[in-house]
């Protein structure tokens, strides 16, 4: 098991340098911050002056040796406009992101499961085609498009809801039904079709020969197996999930690391964005690690030695 | 625990704050304007950002006050005078203080000037004020500034880019702090500033032109213009910044918000008269007849904003209002293209950012009527970084940019046409000489005939395809009164609240 974390964890490393190599080229190749800091009215001088400062003279690999550099003494630099270190600017939103990704991610299991396992038990009803169908309606709508007619109909409309921002619960509620309805399309397809599998394996027949009750059966035998591919697929959307609160943080003005990445692109404020990028990118394999470990609490028959149980 | 344990933690603690921050309504005490850009940092001298100083400007005052004709009025000075052509000399108001209690003295101006040309506090604004030379304190409230040469523009550029800071407190605090919590000796102060949420100030009852009518001012951003527009009809909210043409239909109709104009965007085309077929000026005076810039303004801008005859707006100073906007007159240009030796036309590109509000219709439109007396101009759409790239390297021929109506005439003239400034694209000595001549003359109305000169002297030249002004809008709830200022920035010690 520790071999296995150990040999994860360098795999991690080397996502994150590649991840860091080649976000920094695409920033640099991407265009010319100077112009963007200063005042319209700069002089050549000033301009010439800030581009010396901030190395942009230099070969594109010298000013990534540099970078890493100081990020091997933990410095990610700092903000071209604000002048802070930017691991500070990224941390402080960190919660706000994660909040939305999980809350998001929290609300489409609870619905997509009970949908996936009564389609599954209903198997072929009309509760069955029309869950389904609904779950796809979810799938299909961008949630951009969505997130807006949310903020029409629920505040504008109804005032039910307030239209932005976070700190309420109620705040939270839209950005992340938008967020999530997407997904739950998705695990609720996957739910179903994993617990059709298990519900006609032996050991399930076995359980209800044994007398136990059906939703003994079903909640407890059945739907942890069907869970183990369920749980892969939502590690893999964690990315979506992190990605996508870009565009609902933007429509929310949620104060998250989406928000803060997207300003900083159009500012060209380079520092953050490799800082954040590399951030979201470790958070994701975390996430990703801690999932497979998951594994093998939900499944016994997994071993991580290689040798069978 | 792991950083992602860590995290559920925290969210899940997040989640429990029931009825926390909630987003304010707006009551008789309490304003909320709303930015379609987060503020970056709150001390006016180390922002430039417009989206930072709408913030900063209410919390540090300057000596002056802008108004919108350029001019300055009392701010913290109570009055001034030219002593020389060089030799500005400042009176405070006597008894004014800082919100944490120190003196607005001359020895708190001189710490500021010297704070603003630090290198230390690498101030955006440095390079606009470095034509003062030296300050020194005359006594308690008086203060002596020189420039290198007579500078006309000084008391406008003072009126904005010098705030004026308390020197104890700032001088005790690192610049990244004060940045997120800045002193000053204006109507509001600091309160708190939640990092992309909200920045809160409370009213400052030591202000020179007495309490302002808000207790509170809540400055929000919300980058997404409909969740803006649906927050001021949803009465969340009183002002909103950066609504667009498609928006403003919907407000009015509504019934729940008014529009005000804001500050003026001319945008206009540069033509690269150095190099390429608009060396000719007579290639140039064609596409100026060539653009039906008036038909482009109506169909886009619901006809608001004025048009631009020459280079200089019509509000500002020194513009030459005996101008007329050249008319749309397809033969004619056909004619002068034909003169200059292109009876068929010729190809050439179009550049623009495609940041710029609208830039997409307003560029199609201007090359569709550029095809009509055949000059094919193929449209390049950049972003924003890539666009200025070029610009620098001198790759464009005919390229879109705009510059904001400001009321001050050296601001952009100097930095647009001035060989010093940029001498990519158009480098007249004669020109030169003039704007030189325009910002060291210190009467106005000497001022306001050179200008005139200027602006009629480059109508003819015709290195700009002109175009328009086109006011930004804010839009106000029924709740508040506001006027948009020229300028742009949101002094919201002029907000009141409505009474009807």
């Amino acid at each position: 098991m520790l071999r296995y974390i150990l040999r994860r964890l360098t795999h991690t490393v080397l996502v994150i340098i590649g991840i860091s190599a080649i976000s920094f080229i695409f920033l640099h190749l991407s265009g010319d911050p100077v112009g963007l800091v200063l005042p319209q009215d700069a002089t050549q001088e000033q301009i010439a002056a800030l581009r010396q400062e901030m190395r942009l003279n230099d070969p594109i690999y010298l000013q990534y040796l540099h970078f890493v550099t100081a990020a091997l003494h933990g410095d990610l630099g700092l903000s071209i406009y604000t002048r802070e270190p930017v691991v500070g600017l990224i941390l402080e939103r960190m919660p706000a992101t994660i909040e939305l990704a999980l809350a998001a991610l929290v609300l489409s299991l609870a619905v997509a499961i009970p949908i996936g396992v009564l389609a599954a038990v209903k198997r072929g009803s009309w509760m069955d085609t029309i869950s389904m169908t609904v779950a796809l309606f979810g799938l299909s709508m961008p949630h951009f498009w969505l997130g807006i007619m949310f903020i029409m109909v629920f505040s504008v409309q109804l005032g039910w809801l307030p239209t932005s921002g976070r700190g309420t619960w109620l705040q939270l509620l839209m950005p992340a039904t938008a967020l999530g309805v997407s997904l739950i399309a998705l695990f609720a397809r996957l739910t179903r079709s994993a617990m059709l599998e298990v519900l006609s394996q032996d050991y399930v027949r076995t359980a209800r020969a044994k007398g136990l009750s059906e939703i003994m059966v079903v909640g407890n035998h059945a739907l942890r197996n069907a869970l183990i591919p369920l749980v892969t697929v939502v590690g893999m959307e964690f990315g979506f999930l992190l990605g996508g609160a870009v565009i609902i943080e933007m429509v929310f003005a949620w104060p998250g690391v989406g928000r803060l990445i997207v300003q900083s692109i159009l500012d060209r404020d380079y520092p953050v964005v490799q800082a954040a990028v590399m951030m979201l990118a470790i958070v994701f394999v975390t996430v990703n690690l801690l999932i497979d470990l998951l594994y093998g609490w939900l499944d016994p028959n997994i071993s991580y030695d290689g040798r069978s149980k | 625990m792991s950083f992602f344990s860590r995290s559920i933690v925290a969210a899940l603690t997040a989640l429990s704050i029931v009825g926390g921050v909630s987003s304010a309504s707006s009551d008789t005490t309490t304003l909320v304007v709303v930015q379609s850009g987060e503020p970056v940092g709150l001390d006016a001298m180390q922002n430039n950002l417009q989206h930072s100083l709408n913030v900063a400007f209410n919390i540090q005052d300057r000596l002056f006050e802008p108004l919108e004709d350029g001019g300055v009025a009392p701010g913290l000075a109570e009055s001034w005078e030219f002593t020389s052509d060089t030799i500005l000399v400042v009176k405070l108001k006597p008894g004014l203080k800082f919100h944490n209690g120190e003196q607005v003295n001359a020895e708190a101006v001189r710490y500021s000037m010297e704070r603003l040309l630090d290198p230390a506090i690498a101030s955006p604004h440095a390079g606009r004020m470095s034509q003062i030379d030296k300050v020194r304190t005359i006594d308690d409230l008086t203060i002596e500034f020189t420039t290198k040469a007579p500078f006309a523009p000084i008391l406008h550029l003072m009126s904005y880019y010098l705030p004026i800071v308390p020197p104890v407190a700032t001088a005790a605090t690192e610049k990244e702090a004060f940045n997120r919590a800045p002193i000053g000796a204006g109507p509001y102060k600091i309160e708190s500033w939640e990092r992309g949420g909200d920045v809160v100030l409370t009213a400052f009852d030591g202000y020179w032109a007495g309490r302002p009518p808000y207790d509170k001012v809540i400055f929000r951003t919300i980058p997404e213009e409909s969740a803006r527009v649906a927050a001021l009809l949803t009465g969340e909210v009183d002002i909103i910044e950066g609504v667009s043409v498609r928006s403003q239909k919907t407000i009015e109709d509504s019934g729940k918000g008014t529009l005000t104009d804001s500050m003026g965007v001319m945008p206009y085309v540069g033509l690269n008269t150095l190099n390429g077929p608009f060396t000719d000026e007579r290639v140039r005076q064609a596409v100026n007849f060539g653009v039906n810039r008036a038909l482009i303004k109506k169909a886009l801008f619901n006809d608001r904003g004025m048009l631009a005859a020459g280079p200089i707006s019509p509000r500002t100073f020194g513009a030459d209002l005996t101008l007329e906007p050249y008319p749309y007159d397809v033969d004619k240009a056909k004619a002068l293209l034909a003169e200059a030796g292109y009876p068929d036309g010729f190809d050439t590109t179009l550049s623009y950012p495609t940041n710029m509000t609208q830039i997409q219709e307003q560029a199609q439109a201007i090359a569709a009527d550029l095809e009509t007396i055949g000059v094919r101009a193929k449209l390049q759409p950049l972003d924003r970084a890539v666009m200025w790239e070029k610009y620098q390297a001198r790759e464009h021929q005919m390229y879109i940019y705009w510059w904001d109506d400001n009321p001050e005439p050296d601001r952009y003239m100097y930095s647009l046409f001035h060989s010093n400034s940029r001498d990519y694209y158009y480098n007249n000595k004669a020109t030169d000489a003039s704007l030189d001549k325009g910002r060291s003359t210190l009467d106005r109305d000497e001022r306001a005939k050179i200008y005139a000169s200027i602006d009629r002297a480059l109508y003819e030249e015709a290195p700009w395809l002109y175009l328009y002004i086109i006011p930004e809008t804010y839009a106000v709830g029924p709740k508040a009164d506001y006027v948009g200022r020229r300028d742009g920035f949101l002094f919201v010690r002029f907000a009141q609240p409505r009474t009807n």
